[in-house]
């Protein structure tokens, strides 16, 4: 071996090895200066619409908490509840659920019965299978200022529980106890005005506002609260 | 050289002189390191790629039968050809592997050499020739070897590797024919060529270079800890579809969009790894599809929670959906923009079971658990996810370092390790 022979040897094995550890020293470099590929990636949440605003929040909270829902069961809360803790008219009351028009949709019932007729279950099982992103679960029931308002207090009662006890028979969800909050305003507090007649109702044809009335609002609630 | 014995042709006289070298056979012999040194730029460009993603990223590829030219971010056969586990051996010990390209780049080179030092010499022998012709015959073999397994096993071809196959054919063919056209010897032949010194010279290249790749190698500790745990990992609401693919021992959840294309190729570099076998697979839905994720503004994937709730609605079969929705995933996705009703039909045609399921409230409702499952457990917004026991496989761990990730976690499913890239 002369040295053109090693030189040829030695050289033509340094370049290549020469190139390798430049990119590998390269790659070496860019990895301990990379930031977690899932940094800018977001995280999977719960939604949060534009409706939210802090004072929408502020009081579903008060509510919401009135009611049971925050620690997470589903106890019902009354009139005398909702105005109590959450201080609200029951314009201001209505006026909560006027953003959800397009999420909200109202059972309605015969008059004088809590049943929950077939109309009213399939919507009901829609509304409940379009939970989205969202955490909780309103029925808000009514009944119209026909009879005394102790019965009606207890008919509204009878219709918010209607509407759980079915979803609880239909989709068998142990979360359902979590998610959903029942309200029975009987006939004393937030009456619904007949505009609510445009918005989804279980039944067709001639809407007035005692029909409106003999109801149980649901909707999903699209805040993060 | 001229301490090298004189070639004679012998008529078994042993009268003849000696045949020297003459300017054909220089130009083939020269002709056989051009050849190679276009075959060790086609293997260092696909070295210098592959090397590239060692840093965890995404790069572009050349994908081109210009060297250097057709730089590519996206989808292409190179990057296929790459990602298969056929691009680089010793993956479950090291993150990506040792590529093959790298011991191409080392035999080119050494080819180079031997062919440039054999054309410089005054005179040669056949014995001589034959051994460049049983070197450039590596290379060639080995082509055929990775050209079939890209065609048959990966299905795809990659332009940079076309090229070293051809350098590798035209190299040894330059190689034969200097080989041919040397005349044959009968005569006094008083020692032969020293195939042992030229054999280890070639060794010598390849080793330096596997060594060197070896202790260079970038290293991170992120891909044995992971990149996060589940935090409620139960199921309460039977939301985990079960994966026929692996059902060995260690759970493993894979968080997955059955129209979405890089959980396909995922779904296939984990089948090939070999290690699916040791993890017991579910499948956690997540549609990254507007119509029923609220995550996603616009529908990354049109028509995924149309399979998605078809899977949930046959488990058993659930296996099979994901596999026809993967081999189906671009007209699956441009149908359901159009129309998703009419997938939801097809989905019932298809599979009989499903129909009346897909698009009822309960089911609905279970896509809706999924998708709640993922919210839960705080899952960045996007696919494919693996979990192996509770630990994340880091998204950059989930390509050309999935085996060594994978081995190292059911390794040590239980515990974060602070080790090294290298085992």
């Amino acid at each position: 071996m002369n040295g053109r022979y090693v030189g040829l040897l030695v050289g033509l094995l340094i370049l290549p090895a020469i190139l390798v550890t430049v990119w590998l020293r390269n790659a070496q470099a860019r990895l301990d200066n990379a930031e977690q590929a899932a940094s800018g990636v977001a995280i999977a949440s719960a939604s949060e619409d534009a409706y939210c605003s802090p004072q929408l929040k502020q009081i579903l909270r008060r509510v919401a908490g009135a009611c049971g829902l925050l620690e997470g069961g589903a106890r019902g809360c009354k009139p005398t509840d909702a105005k109590n803790v959450a201080a609200l008219s029951g314009d201001d009351f209505n006026a909560l659920f006027k953003p959800l028009n397009h999420r909200a949709s109202i059972i309605q019932f015969d008059a004088d019965t809590g049943a929950l007729d077939e109309p009213g279950q399939q919507l009901v099982e829609k509304a409940w299978s379009d939970q989205r992103g969202a955490s909780f679960f309103f029925v808000v029931s009514r009944a119209s200022p026909d009879g005394n308002a102790e019965r009606n207090q207890e008919l509204s009662q009878e219709r918010a529980q209607a509407v759980l006890q079915h979803l609880e028979t239909r989709f068998q969800d142990p979360d359902i106890r979590k998610e959903v909050g029942l309200l029975w305003l009987g006939e004393e507090f937030a009456q619904l005005t007949d505009e609510f007649c445009a918005w989804t109702r279980s039944r067709g044809g001639e809407c007035t506002a005692k029909d409106i009335n003999r109801s149980a609002f649901v909707a999903w609630i699209d805040c993060a609260i | 050289m001229s301490e090298y014995p004189i070639i004679y042709e012998d008529d078994r006289s042993g009268s003849k002189p000696p045949v020297r070298a003459d300017n054909p056979i220089k130009g083939l012999l020269f002709g056989v390191a051009g050849a190679s040194g276009l075959g060790a730029i086609f293997a260092g460009l696909s070295t210098s790629d592959f090397v590239n993603h060692l840093d965890r990223q995404v790069h572009q590829i050349h994908c081109s039968f210009i060297p250097g030219a057709g730089a590519e971010l996206g989808e292409s056969g190179c990057r296929t050809v790459m990602m298969s586990p056929y691009s680089s051996l010793f993956r479950e010990s090291m993150w990506g592997g040792l590529p093959i390209s790298l011991w191409a780049l080392a035999v080119f080179a050494y080819l180079i050499f031997r062919s440039t030092e054999f054309a410089l010499r005054p005179s040669l022998r056949r014995k001589e020739t034959l051994f460049l012709v049983a070197a450039t015959g590596l290379p060639l073999m080995m082509s055929l070897i990775y050209g079939t397994l890209a065609a048959v096993k990966v299905g795809a071809m990659c332009k940079l590797c076309v090229g070293v196959y051809l350098a590798s054919m035209t190299s040894f063919g330059l190689a034969l024919a200097a080989h041919l056209k040397l005349p044959e010897e009968h005569g006094y032949d008083p020692s032969g060529p020293p195939y042992a010194r030229w054999f280890g010279e070639g060794v010598l290249y390849v080793a330096v270079m596997t060594v060197l790749y070896m202790v260079a190698v970038p290293t991170s500790d992120k891909s044995l800890k992971g990149c996060g745990t589940l935090a409620k990992k139960d199921d309460p609401h039977g939301i985990m579809v079960p994966l026929s693919s692996g059902k060995g021992g260690t759970p493993a959840v894979a968080v997955l969009d059955p129209l979405c294309p890089a959980c396909k190729a995922f779904e296939d570099r984990l089948d090939t790894s070999g290690l699916v076998g040791k993890l017991s697979l579910n499948a956690v839905l997540f549609p990254l599809d507007a119509s029923c994720n609220w995550m996603v503004k616009e529908s990354l994937h049109p028509g995924a929670c149309a399979v998605s709730e078809a899977m949930l609605c046959d488990k058993d079969g659930a296996d099979q959906i994901l596999a026809w929705a993967f081999e189906h995933q671009e007209e699956l996705r441009g149908e359901a923009a159009k129309d998703e009703a009419k997938l939801r039909r097809r989905l019932g045609e298809v599979f009989p079971k499903v129909k009346g399921c897909v698009g009822s409230a309960a089911i609905k409702n279970k896509v809706n658990k999924s998708l709640r499952w993922a919210v839960a457990n705080a899952l960045p917004v996007l696919t494919p996810q693996l979990f192996v026991g509770d630990r994340r496989v880091c998204d950059e761990d989930t390509d050309l370092g999935l085996e060594y990730t994978l081995a190292a976690m059911l390794a040590d499913p239980g515990k974060s390790t602070g080790k090294g890239g290298k085992k």
